[in-house]
């Protein structure tokens, strides 16, 4: 059965994996083309516009765009989290309930395998396929980045890594909602949302200390970029926090769809 | 000799407020094949999805082998095979790969059965599932549910999208699966089919199984058609009592279920013009159960 659901939903992994490598490609290819001293002056001219609070929810009060590591570490990684979140909770919002929406689940559901299994084996294909996104666009950064000029290799590495802690996570609570519900029509939406609203509230509580406590209702805290950046070092706090996460909301799965109307 | 390998006891799932299954009941020893009759609606397949478990029931047990059986029992979902009355499959997939991925799930060789299943049903392996007509879905289902020699076949409405010819192979298959000892629940409203393959039939209606009896006593029932023409039809009405099927003007046609003798005791009084008796047929007792 895996091996059938790593063939099945290869196609959309192979297209939010080029989605990402095709941004950074292109990146890669015009930077050293459009970064002369002209255009750092009127990037600097235009960055002194902006309030610091705002730099900072984009990470740009840190890094300077005037490298391609630099724009990786502020803008292009704003890519990485989003894009990854994005494939990560369409993932769990479809690759349980798919098996209802088509009705094949009259198929599994009467062939010898608990449902269990079938929950394991899917958890299992989408782990790997959201980790192997990450790993894919972080060797090819690598080596973008090798060829560009000077990196902080270690840096890069942590920081690389940091999208899976948002992106498990946000398997774990779609696959969970995706029990509840028993057509993929609405999951698009629900996933994509949420994934816009983690986002913005985290955006929104690196603008104002008014607002600082909307982290803790984001999973886009658990990435933690300044931290990495700065100290480049992960937070393991984030890291366990992250695993719980996801544990409980995969727990939550098996119980639901354990109990689930699957017709 | 009579070993019982299918058992539902007092079976009722109701969705909310909506009647899936009211009450339902039903024994099959081995080597039956039971006949499970009634119109869309009644409550046939929500029986047959919670023996698969692919839902929950409300309340009452289902026993297969004598032991109770649960949705995730997976050695007993080894010893069934189910045909769905839609047959919903993988469309990116090949049939070849498709019946592949589901010996997969068996630990022994099904392979010398899929050969006989896919020669006999005409099969095209290479074909992919989304190009498949409804019939050929459909043979294609009946491998899945046959492949792996399951003891149990539940069976829902098996012959829709089938051919003729097509018809005429899955019964003779259902016969000699039924002479290896292989207990069948077919669910169908297609009375014909079922009274030449059955041994046993349960009518249900409104979520309610009616009336159960061996094929052989169904169609040794009492009923019969009476078409009497006569001028004293009215009071020929009101003697008799009976449920009346058709009426014109003096002619009228009644169910009838006495016995000759208080028959003709009591038409004996009236002045007849014309009587017909006819046997009544399955279909019509469908009817009669279903009005």
């Amino acid at each position: 059965m895996i091996r059938r659901e790593l063939k099945f939903n290869f196609k959309s992994f192979v297209i939010w994996t080029s989605i990402l490598i095709a941004i950074f490609l292109v990146v890669f290819l015009i930077y050293p083309y459009i970064i002369t001293d002209d255009t750092v002056k009127s990037m600097d001219e235009l960055m002194s516009v902006f309030p610091p609070e705002v730099l900072k929810a984009f990470n740009m009060d840190m890094s300077s765009i005037e490298t391609v590591y630099g724009w990786l570490k502020s803008e292009g990684f704003m890519f990485v989290l989003l894009i990854v979140g994005f494939y990560s909770s369409i993932l769990g919002g479809n690759i349980l309930l798919k098996e209802e929406n088509d009705k094949t689940i009259e198929y599994l559901g009467a062939i010898p395998i608990k449902r269990s299994k079938i929950i394991t084996n899917k958890i299992i294909v989408s782990i790997i396929y959201i980790i192997s996104m990450v790993l894919l666009l972080g060797i090819f950064n690598y080596i973008g980045l090798l060829v560009s000029g000077d990196f902080e290799h270690k840096q890069f590495i942590y920081l690389s890594i940091t999208p899976i802690l948002i992106g498990i996570p946000l398997f774990a609570i779609n696959l969970f909602i995706s029990t509840f519900l028993h057509k993929t029509k609405k999951t698009i939406g629900i996933s994509l949302g949420m994934v816009f609203i983690f986002y913005l509230f985290n955006v929104l509580s690196e603008l104002s200390t008014n607002v600082e406590f909307m982290k803790y209702f984001s999973i886009y805290t658990l990435a933690d970029v300044r931290n990495v950046i700065s100290n480049v070092s992960i937070n393991m706090v984030n890291v366990i926090i992250s695993v719980l996460i996801t544990i409980l909301f995969l727990i939550g799965t098996y119980i639901r769809y354990g109990k689930k109307e699957l017709i | 000799m009579n070993e019982c390998v299918l058992e539902i006891k007092h079976l009722k799932k109701y969705y909310g407020n909506i009647r899936g299954v009211e009450d339902v009941s039903l024994k099959i020893n081995k080597g039956e094949i039971y006949g499970f009759i009634g119109p869309n609606g009644a409550g046939k397949s929500t029986t047959i999805r919670t023996i698969i478990g692919l839902i929950n029931k409300t309340d009452g047990k289902i026993y297969i082998n004598g032991k109770e059986h649960n949705k995730d029992d997976i050695e007993t979902k080894k010893i069934i095979g189910y045909l769905p009355s839609e047959i919903n499959l993988y469309d990116d997939m090949s049939v070849k790969e498709l019946f592949d991925y589901h010996e997969s799930f068996y630990k022994f060789d099904t392979s010398k059965r899929r050969k006989e299943l896919v020669k006999l049903l005409k099969i095209q392996e290479n074909k992919k599932i989304e190009d498949l007509s409804l019939g050929n879905l459909k043979k294609v289902g009946i491998v899945l549910a046959l492949i792996h020699n399951p003891k149990i076949l539940i069976l829902d409405e098996p012959t829709s999208g089938l051919d003729p010819l097509m018809q005429s192979i899955f019964h003779k298959l259902l016969l000699e699966e039924k002479k290896k000892g292989t207990t069948i629940l077919y669910s169908s409203h297609v009375l014909s089919e079922v009274s030449n393959l059955c041994d046993k039939i349960g009518f249900i209606k409104d979520g309610k199984i009616i009336k159960e009896d061996l094929i052989e006593n169904i169609k040794k029932n009492n009923y019969t058609y009476l078409t009497i023409r006569s001028n004293d039809i009215k009071k020929i009405k009101k003697e008799l009592n009976l449920e009346i099927k058709e009426e014109k003007e003096e002619k009228v046609k009644f169910i009838n279920n006495m016995d000759c003798n208080t028959l003709i005791n009591k038409l004996s009084k009236y002045n007849i013009d014309s009587l017909l008796i006819e046997e009544i047929t399955l279909e019509d007792l469908f009817e009669k159960y279903y009005r």
